[in-house]
């Protein structure tokens, strides 16, 4: 069975950024369009991964602003450049979790393996379609992209957010602890119960389409 | 299911536990090893671990909207006027 191998090439894509201290000494010398600069380099990764947590267009315009306007003060005092990209992400990770914090419910504690257990052996078909296998209809890769969308959004924040950077941004385990300040143990906890909680989220929602449809 | 196995006894819940580890190639070659030992064994196990790199590579096939140029110019122009008072 073939492995998946993504620490080294997740290294590669956050932190070699070659650019990175000369726009770092621009913008501590307060130098004309640093900014616009700043803005051009990261805003839509910055607005990409706030919409990725949040779902919703304002709430990652609100990420994206207050990430962007905090960093480019903050950025000043950072020594070293290699580590802008992933000190940027520390920060909008924390404006995603305060953004959500008002109205969302975080757990008290963490979810046990046990509640996610799959049920008694059964013959059940595979119910997730697999993705590399979708028709290209734009509708139902539409409704595809909304049922996960919809489950990610479920996910309680604190499980969500490691979720969005390690699957979708592509961040390492060891960079996801960093930003956040967690152990990577807790890291790789919550990403699992994050992928599984995910799975059966998903699983009960093609489920109930297909007994909808009359199919077992 | 393959030599007797019943899926859902003590090494069904011990894979359970590492299935996102060893998606992610972050096992150690002993213990990836026990997971393949045992998912040779267990259909159900294998239909579980398919299932769970489906709802994964869901996720990761997932874009994300472009920065929206009207909202770059409002941060921009916040910014400047940011600037012109301090």
């Amino acid at each position: 069975m073939e492995k998946v191998t993504t620490l080294d090439a997740n290294l590669s894509v956050v932190e070699k950024d070659p650019d990175s201290g000369e726009l770092l000494s621009r913008i501590r010398e307060d130098a004309p369009g640093a900014f616009d600069e700043f803005v051009t380099r990261f805003g839509g990764r910055i607005y990409a991964f706030g919409m990725k947590f949040c779902g919703e267009r304002e709430d990652a315009k609100d990420v994206l602003q207050d990430t962007l306007l905090q960093a480019y003060r903050s950025l000043r005092t950072l020594e070293h450049a290699e580590a802008m990209t992933s000190w940027l992400y520390r920060v909008a990770a924390n404006a995603c979790l305060m953004k959500r914090r008002k109205g969302k419910f975080e757990p008290e504690r963490e979810i046990s393996l046990e509640e996610l257990l799959p049920g008694p052996g059964k013959d059940a078909p595979m119910q997730i379609p697999d993705p590399a296998a979708l028709p290209h209809d734009d509708a139902v890769r539409a409704e595809t992209k909304a049922r996960v969308q919809k489950a990610i959004g479920d996910l309680p924040p604190a499980y969500r957010i490691v979720l969005v950077m390690r699957d979708m941004e592509q961040f390492s385990t060891q960079e996801v602890a960093d930003a956040l300040s967690l152990e990577i143990s807790a890291v790789k906890m919550r990403l699992h119960r994050a992928r599984l909680m995910l799975r059966k989220t998903l699983e009960e929602s093609y489920a109930a389409d297909r007994r909808a449809d009359g199919r077992p | 299911m393959s030599g007797g196995h019943v899926h859902g006894g003590p090494e069904c819940i011990a894979l359970f536990a590492k299935l996102s580890e060893y998606l992610d190639g972050e096992l150690e070659l002993g213990a990836c090893a026990d997971v393949e030992g045992h998912l040779a064994e267990c259909e159900r196990c294998q239909e579980f671990l398919e299932s769970l790199r489906r709802a994964v590579a869901h996720v990761a096939s997932l874009s994300a909207p472009e920065l929206p140029e009207n909202l770059k110019r409002d941060i921009l122009s916040a910014y400047a006027r940011a600037r012109g008072s301090s």
